[in-house]
């Protein structure tokens, strides 16, 4: 082996390995290996949410920069956003740490702003809006609580009471007690899927048990909040509903109020206790839901799609929305 | 007992010697020569071996991996732990182990010989400690060439993953979204903690491939002996201080 | 190649002094095995001392407890006023071993192996280096080999290197295991010469561990006997040619007697 050719292969090799060391920071780091480019923005936040270096700045789903540093300061945390050049960056513009994945990997939202306002510069702070928080939505859920105890007393008042023929619960009480082996029979029956529920086995049990999906939940709590207020217009419905029942109207008052109709429950009953010896058997849909998790992993895939077409929608506007969602369950 | 005090012993000598190899720091520029001469043995014709060997951990990691997450659904994350994987741990330990059989069991044969030879006694005589002639710009030799190697063997690793995901029917994970979740969770850190960690190993196994030559007694035999040794302690001791050199990296 | 060429010859500057070597109740033992007895030699500075004796009777220890390669038992071994123990030693005392087997660097041409001496301590240039390799080289008619590796030389190329690469070292002390053993006769008479020349230019310390009878009676100063790890006798050469210990006698003008041979006398 020559002298010099040796010394030159040896010589390429190591700028071969500092070569490919370089490109392996550079698209690692976005390519700011040295110097990160752009320009720098602060963002103050309460709880950071898991956000760490490196994590993507996105607007309107479009990466734009990337954090840099995190930070404790005195009362927050700060974030330190390095921006890519030539992106514009209202001065209203809001920025809040999101999810991007069921798994737990972040990034910061910024939302568009007013177009043709005054823009930041470099080192200034971004707004920023408070991730939705746990005691929150619990507060809210609170609130629900009460409202929803308030409309169960009516309901409860206008049963005690009854009308004409004794109150709702003194034919209940008939009902039960004309069809009582075969309600203990169901109910042991629902106690093995109770059961089986706890010990995480089928979807249901999944769902109830597994830590990871009670975080998906979380992340769905904007869709709780539409729900709440749902829930509420729902209340309404119901306050007509029991006056409803009260004057014998509609199906609950003829099941309450009709003798024929309680002849026709005991075959019903009956059919119960068939019905939960075949979900107990894993037959049909919901002993499907019970006994086998198929549909578990189903459902989760249907929300990650969810989430994703949420994470569509909330940045691209409602209006884009249906067709995102379309567009990402099927 | 006796057991016990060879090898306090053996770990004694190993580090004298590293203490007086390092002691001829200042004339590594003056061997420059023999430098080069060793970063071309070790380095460079050990390039075509990291390169095939990494590329194929990194495929069969991917297959492995694509069988087994396809269970739960996390095929997307075939990147993540191929990349991370190779990074921090089979990039570096693969490499060294290459290294301890390829590199090693040449340094311990060279060494062995040439003391059965005498060699080492002729250089002694000649005031020449082999400290500074043959051990120093083996270790020199060895830091230079071993992150090079890491990196070659960490990209090999990660284009072999990404060509069986694409191109295996079962997992069919192309190769966009597979370096897209293998930049997402890869740090910087990742990287360096893997290169840190195949500096270390190599600087080891030459070490004590060093010792073990130097202290061959004996005739041709002993030589094979001593190389069978270099070669088993260089691989219990990657595999040793891989788990406490990857703990302090984790916490440090 | 013989007289002139090895008269030419000339040591560089950096010789200045020249060393005695005291050996003082040295003993070695190899495991229970006693290899050294009580070794007791006082080398003069400048003098060329030949070591005889029968294979195996210790010879080539001693040497290296010289050389400082191998530790005493007891007893030890002074190079002028430094301990030949001492790795320091080597600093101060430039000494050069011609190894009985030769000890050449295997991975090194010829050429390399005398270099390596004269480029590693900085003694001069490469050109300056490459005159002083030439030079030793072609005092052993070695020219030609100059650029092939020792696994292609014949065992006596490989002893003449061996030598050659000593002679570049230009040494304070110097030590040869059976510099001869493998030489042909011209050979031999052309290194009997060499080490007679070096001692007059430079006054440099010889000690020759030797089986040659030429050699050791033409130039030694003093010729010591070993016999199974003692010294036997000591004395100016004058005494050796008409020994008077028979064991000596023996040994130096074996009889060869084909009626009666020695294999036959020992059953
Ligand atoms: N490293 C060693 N370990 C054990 N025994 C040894 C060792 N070196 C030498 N010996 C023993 O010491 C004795 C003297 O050996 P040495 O090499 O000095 O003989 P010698 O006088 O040089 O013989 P020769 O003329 O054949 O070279 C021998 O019996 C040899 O077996
Ligand atoms: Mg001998």
């Amino acid at each position: 082996m020559n002298n010099t050719s040796q010394t030159i292969r040896v010589g390429l090799f190591f700028l071969l390995g500092l070569a490919l060391a370089w490109i392996t920071f550079e698209s690692l780091n976005g390519g700011h290996l040295f110097k990160p480019r752009g320009y720098t923005l602060v963002a103050g936040f309460a709880n950071l949410k898991g956000l760490k270096t490196g994590d993507e700045v996105r607007m309107a789903g479009v990466k734009v920069g990337a954090v840099q540093l995190t930070r404790l300061a005195p009362n927050r945390v700060e974030a330190l956003l390095t921006i890519e050049p030539g992106v514009q960056i209202p001065a209203d513009a809001v920025a809040s740490v999101e999810q991007s994945s069921l798994l737990g990997s972040n990034y910061l939202g910024v939302t568009f702003g007013t177009p043709g306002g005054p823009l930041l510069k470099d080192g200034e702070e971004i707004k920023t809006k408070p991730t939705v928080d746990m005691s929150e939505v619990i507060s809210q859920l609170g609130t629900l609580g009460s409202k929803l105890e308030q409309v169960i007393g009516e309901i409860g008042k206008s049963m005690g009471t009854g009308g004409e023929g004794g109150g709702i619960f003194s034919r209940i009480d008939k009902l039960v007690t004309d069809n009582g082996p075969k309600l203990t029979e169901s109910i042991s029956n629902l106690q093995d899927i109770t059961a089986k529920i706890k010990n995480g086995e089928g979807s249901m049990g999944k769902l109830i048990n597994d830590p990871k999906l009670h975080d998906e939940l979380l992340a769905g709590v904007s869709e709780i909040k539409l729900a709440a207020a749902d829930a509420r217009s729902f209340m309404s419905d119901t306050k007509g509903i029991v006056a409803d029942v009260k004057s014998g109207k509609g199906t609950l008052g003829v099941l309450l109020y009709d003798d024929a109709t309680a002849t026709s429950i005991k075959v019903k009953a009956k059919n119960l206790r068939e019905l939960s010896d075949k979900i107990n058997g894993g037959q049909g849909t919901l002993g499907k839901l019970l006994a086998d998790d198929t549909m578990y992993r189903d459902l989760q895939g249907v929300m990650k799609k969810a989430d994703r077409a949420l994470d569509g929608m909330g940045d691209s506007g409602p209006i884009t929305a249906v067709g995102v969602v379309a567009g990402a369950l099927f | 007992m006796n057991h016990l005090t060879a090898i306090f012993g053996h770990i004694g000598g190993t580090l004298l010697l590293l203490v007086s190899s390092v002691k001829f720091i200042g004339t590594l520029p003056r061997q420059r020569a023999r430098f080069i001469e060793q970063c071309y043995l070790i380095g460079y014709t050990s390039l075509p071996i990291v390169t095939i060997l990494s590329f194929f951990i990194g495929s069969v990691l991917a297959l492995q991996s694509g069988y087994s997450m396809e269970n739960f659904g996390a095929k997307q994350f075939i990147g993540t732990l191929v990349g991370l994987t190779m990074a921090r741990e089979l990039g570096p330990v693969m490499v060294a182990i290459l290294i301890a059989g390829r590199v090693g069991s040449a340094v311990t044969a060279e060494l062995a010989s040439m003391k059965v030879y005498q060699e080492i006694d002729a250089l002694t005589t000649m005031n020449i400690p082999p400290e500074r002639m043959l051990v120093l710009p083996r270790l020199a030799a060895i830091l230079v060439m071993m992150p090079v190697l890491a990196i070659i063997a960490n990209l090999c690793g990660w284009y072999g993953g990404a060509l069986v995901c694409q191109y295996t029917h079962s997992i069919s994970v192309d190769s966009e979204s597979y370096f897209i979740a293998l930049k997402t969770y890869m740090k910087p850190k990742d990287i360096i903690d893997g290169l840190v960690k195949a500096e270390v190993f190599g600087f080891v196994i030459i070490l004590v491939c060093c010792y073990i030559g130097l202290n061959t007694r004996g005739g041709p035999r002993e030589i094979g002996a001593s190389v069978t040794k270099a070669v088993v302690a260089s691989l219990i001791l990657i595999l040793v201080l891989d788990y406490f050199v990857t703990k302090a990296l984790l916490f440090a | 190649m013989t007289a002139p060429a090895a008269s030419s010859y000339t040591a560089s500057p950096f010789v200045g002094r020249t060393f005695g070597v005291t050996v003082a109740g040295l003993n070695k033992n190899f495991g229970r095995t006693a290899v050294l007895k009580d070794i007791n030699l006082e080398v003069k500075p400048g003098e060329i001392f030949c070591i005889m004796g029968p294979s195996g009777s210790g010879k080539t220890v001693l040497l290296k407890h010289i050389a400082g390669l191998e530790h005493a038992t007891s007893g030890e071994v002074r190079i002028g006023e430094f301990d030949a123990a001492d790795p320091e030693t080597r600093n101060k005392v430039h000494l050069a071993l011609v190894f009985q087997a030769g000890a050449l660097f295997n991975s090194l041409s010829v050429y390399d192996n005398l270099a390596l001496y004269p480029r590693e301590h900085r003694q001069c240039n490469e050109a300056g280096i490459r005159e002083r390799v030439l030079h030793a080289l072609s005092i052993l008619s070695l020219e030609k080999a100059a650029n092939k590796f020792p696994s292609d030389l014949s065992g006596g190329m490989k002893k003449r290197v061996a030598i050659a690469r000593a002679l570049v070292m230009e040494p304070q002390l110097l030590l040869y295991d059976e510099p001869t053993s493998e030489l042909d006769p011209v050979m031999s008479a052309t290194l009997t010469e060499i080490i007679a020349t070096l001692r007059e230019q430079t006054a440099v310390t010889s000690i020759v561990v030797t089986h040659d009878r030429d050699l050791a009676f033409n130039i030694a100063d003093r010729v010591a006997f070993m016999m199974d790890g003692r010294i036997q006798g000591v004395g100016p050469r004058a005494d050796f040619k008409t020994p008077a210990d028979p064991v000596i006698a023996n040994f130096l003008n074996p009889v060869i007697d084909l009626k009666n041979p020695r294999f036959k006398q020992l059953e």
